[in-house]
């Protein structure tokens, strides 16, 4: 089972990470920066969906399951549902281009609204692979 | 036949018994709505939450020749020593009449509101207000 692309999400935040830098700081205070690589990486998203049905709900968290909770990695095209409202760069949000892929940060909060209505937030990581 | 409803018309049970000097009843209905709106919609949308019914109703306080007093009973149902229990409910039947049609919408509640007094050249009055618990139990308007 795949990541549920097909869901809007209520609310979306995105940082986009940093590249892999290495600081040195001089004794007199200069700073030097090397830069080890040509992608960034922890990109973080943030993904709430609010008053969805518990059979939506349960998607996340059989696919947290399936992905053995933070251990698996996994896609989300950029022309999924869950960078619905996005009118930015196609790739800006995502950066599999880079060779980056998603895993869950932490486990999925899924709270109960009132029967058969469940609201979900989901904290993803993107890493490179 | 065509017909205006209006005062003339109304009447209200509790536990079944019709109130006597009853002078006004309210009822209100409301739903609750869960915001569904997600991104990259224009519009707003919702889904049904959880549906609530309250009102309220004016008896005055007046004793018949046989001592009875429904606007005392309403009162004793908030206004009492002991305190009130789960059992405490009553059964509202909110009604209107047109000859031997009845349009009434009923159900359990609990009296939550009991103002009571007595004014110069006033007629002593009892205004409750009272809080639906689960579904309506007859709806027939």
């Amino acid at each position: 089972m795949a990541f549920p692309t097909a869901l809007r999400p209520t609310s979306r935040g995105y940082s986009p990470g940093d590249y892999p830098v290495k600081t040195y700081n001089a004794n007199n205070g200069a700073e030097v920066r090397i830069l080890y690589g040509s992608a960034p990486f922890n990109m973080t998203m943030d993904l709430s969906y609010d008053n969805i049905t518990d059979a939506q709900a349960d998607e996340f968290l059989t696919h947290y399951y399936q992905m053995q909770g933070t251990f698996q990695t996994f896609e989300i095209p950029s022309t999924a549902s869950t960078f619905a409202g996005w009118t930015g760069g196609a790739n800006s949000l995502n950066r599999a281009s880079s060779g980056a892929v998603w895993r869950y940060s932490e486990p999925p909060q899924q709270q109960t609204v009132r029967p058969g209505i469940s609201s979900v937030s989901v904290r993803l990581v993107g890493v490179l692979s | 036949m065509a017909k205006f409803y209006t005062g003339r018309d109304g009447r209200l049970l509790i536990d079944g018994t019709e109130q006597i000097k009853v002078s006004n009843w309210t009822l209100t209905g409301s739903l609750e709505v869960l915001e569904t709106t997600t991104l990259g919609e224009s519009q707003r949308a919702y889904t049904p939450g959880v549906q609530e019914f309250n009102g309220s109703a004016t008896l005055l306080y007046y004793k018949d020749d046989a001592g009875r007093n429904d606007a005392a009973t309403a009162l004793k149902k908030v206004l009492r020593v002991s305190g009130v229990s789960s059992s405490d409910t009553v059964t509202m039947r909110l009604r209107l009449v047109d000859g031997n049609t009845n349009s009434d919408v009923q159900l359990t509640a609990y009296i939550t509101s009991v103002t009571f007094g007595a004014s110069v050249g006033e007629v002593s009055s009892a205004q409750i207000s009272f809080q639906g618990t689960g579904a309506l139990t007859a709806v027939t308007i």
